[in-house]
């Protein structure tokens, strides 16, 4: 452990102590190491704000270029942390962990390739407002600040952060029917199932005393035994609320309704960069209260299966691409389950055994197994990012103004002949419907492959074997589409309008999802050495 | 002095109450009200248990509390702002009205 950790109280000292010898907290400047990023993303945000309120240029693209900027430094700054020892920071109330360091990468480049989009996306609207990357910005700090806290209400504050950024945001045509409606949706649910969040951590506030995760973990044993009733309330309401976050079916009501109504661009950014973030809120709440009871794994298990199937079943009915696409980002949630379940398998495998026989073999491969789910979980939301930006930066791309209040605006005879109207365009699509659906040779298929491969070793073969068929069965809807670009005469003679940002953004993702498909091998590597702070 | 029992027992009604609210009321100024009041609900809860627990740990309740009302009056800043331009662009607040995105 590193030197800061005896700075940190120990559950057992906090009762003793009276309020009156409280120390106050010295910090050394590595421990705001991990905050960087969120800082630059944070105080760039601030300045485009200010420069939208005193500036009196028509031009907003400078503002879309200084988002680029900061995300893209921001991203360095996540990558240079991303070999940091694990550790707990700033009193405990944050962590450092090249995992939470990846997450804010994955943040940023959400954030950075959705600007982009949003440049040219908007330009061809005229609707550039300069409250909009600023609070693309704020999002992006809040995902990031999300993935270090280490404490219920620093989780809570930034998870609002980073929610009520983007209620804006998918609100942002304030005079547009669809997009308020999303904004309204998402709002309301979003507090609702925040209020339940936070309500769930004043219960486990009450049953432990903290409401800081690592102590937690120390002392919700023995509070299990005081209280069940409170622990386990405050338990499902947390999870409950985090649920919401990641869309897991039965909370996945708002899904499609949201990512359909936002502006294109707020829908890359909130299936690529809010659903990593979220599931790193859920993933340490889970590891931190889930070795207190077997049942949570069952849970977690039945939330996968449910969430995989019931997305890929919805997405099959769609012919609304972009309807299509919300579907398919609920059922790529379940397959991240399998690997927050497969994580947490492991580790609960190694306490077993642990107490059983003790060995350090047992114990290895349970650091083995749990090392290779963090990574395919990495991996996974890593490519889920790049091809969903690439996707919803195709559908950016040929919709049309005139479009944006119609009811079928995103139908599928929308893309019929795309490939002679727009072959770079097909082609990219079809790539990223390829590397959606799980085709050999895209970034997608090695990424469910590394999931499903850290489920089986952890012993969940059934959901492993579920995940594949549910895949199977999604590759109809994805392969659809591709028969609309290339096999069918074009409807609309219309071929939408260029914008180089928005090729500059195809390009990159469709590049990454074939290069990475190929040879993926240094961002594994990376990712493998990824430190997962954990309390034991 | 009340008991803590008292207080959770209120807390637990208030935060029921929002939530039947939510579900079951048709204004969207009342629902995001609701919303509201499960917030409060958790405030009251979390002061409970800091007045139940006590010392250092007690703090950390009310320190909790002055958070959850720093979000809340973020969220009702956001909220409004898109409750207004629902209304504007569609001229009712009935929650049942608004299903353009239903298909």
């Amino acid at each position: 452990m590193s030197a800061f950790s005896n700075l940190v109280l120990s559950p057992m000292l906090l009762p003793a102590m009276p309020a009156s010898t409280v120390v106050l907290p010295s910090f050394s400047f590595h421990e705001f190491q991990p905050l960087l990023p969120a800082a630059l993303l944070a105080i760039t945000a601030m300045l485009l704000m200010l420069t939208e309120a005193f500036s009196v240029s028509k031009s907003r693209s400078y503002q879309a270029i200084l988002a680029v900027v900061a995300s893209a430094v921001a991203g360095f700054l996540a990558f240079q942390n991303t070999q940091l020892p694990a550790g707990l920071i700033l009193n405990g109330r944050g962590v450092m962990d090249g995992f939470s360091s990846w997450i804010t990468l994955i943040a940023c480049l959400a954030a950075g390739m959705s600007s982009l989009l949003a440049l040219g996306f908007f330009r061809q609207r005229n609707a550039e407002r300069g409250e909009f990357y600023g609070l693309l910005l704020f999002s992006a700090a809040g995902m990031s600040l999300l993935s270090v806290s280490n404490e219920f209400v620093t989780l809570f504050v930034n998870l609002e952060l980073m929610s009520l950024a983007t209620y804006a945001l998918a609100a942002f045509w304030r005079r547009g029917n669809r997009s308020v409606e999303a904004g309204f949706k998402y709002f309301i649910l979003g507090a609702f199932a925040s209020a339940i969040l936070i309500y769930g951590v004043a219960l486990l506030y009450g049953a432990t005393g903290t409401t800081q995760l690592d102590m937690l973990y120390h002392v919700l044993p023995k509070a299990l035994e005081d209280s069940p009733w409170l622990v386990w309330s405050g338990i499902i309401l947390v999870l409950t609320g985090l649920s919401f976050k990641i869309a897991a079916v039965p909370l996945h009501m708002w899904t499609p309704d949201v990512y359909e109504g936002a502006p294109t661009p707020v829908t890359a950014l909130m299936s690529a960069g809010i659903k990593a973030a979220a599931f790193v809120a859920l993933l340490r709440v889970i590891l931190h209260i889930g070795d207190s009871s077997a049942m949570l794994l069952h849970i977690l298990c039945f939330l996968a299966a449910l969430t995989m199937v019931v997305g890929n079943l919805l997405a099959i009915a769609q012919r609304n691409v972009k309807r299509m696409l919300a579907y398919s980002s609920i059922a790529h949630a379940g397959y991240i389950l399998i690997g927050v379940a497969a994580l947490f398998a492991g580790g609960h495998l190694g306490n077993k055994v642990g107490v059983l026989s003790a060995t350090q073999m047992a114990n290895s491969t349970a650091e083995m197994l749990r090392s290779s789910a963090l990574q395919g979980i990495l991996f996974y939301l890593l490519s889920y990012a790049i091809t969903v930006v690439g996707a919803f930066g195709v559908l950016a791309a040929i919709e049309r103004r005139e479009d944006d209040g119609a009811p079928n605006a995103w139908d599928l005879s929308k893309l019929s002949g795309l490939a002679t109207r727009r072959p770079g365009w097909a082609l990219a699509m079809a790539l990223f419907m390829f590397s959606l659906g799980g085709i050999p040779s895209t970034i997608g298929f090695l990424a469910k492959l590394y999931l499903f491969k850290a489920g089986m070793s952890a012993g969940l073969i059934g959901l492993s074997i579920l995940g594949v068929l549910a895949s199977a069965a999604g590759m109809y809807y994805y392969l659809r589409v591709i028969v609309y670009m290339y096999m069918r005469p074009p409807t609309v003679t219309e071929t939408g309008i260029r914008h180089w940002s928005t090729e500059f953004i195809l390009a990159v993702s469709a590049v990454a999802v074939i290069v990475l498909g190929i040879l993926p091998g240094p961002l594994l590597d990376w990712l493998s050495q990824a430190s997962l702070f954990s309390p034991n | 002095m009340i008991p803590t029992t008292a207080c959770l027992f209120l807390s637990a009604m208030l935060f029921f109450l929002g939530m039947l609210g939510f579900l079951l009321r048709k204004n969207a100024l009342v629902v995001f009200m609701s919303v509201e009041l499960m917030l409060n609900a958790a405030n009251l809860a979390f002061i409970a248990f800091a007045r139940m627990h006590g010392g250092v740990i007690g703090t950390t309740g009310h320190v909790s509390a002055f958070f959850v009302i720093a979000v809340a009056a973020a969220e009702a800043g956001v909220g409004l702002a898109i409750i207004i331009a629902l209304f504007r662009t569609r001229r009712t607040l009935d929650v049942d009205e608004v299903r353009a995105l239903k298909h």
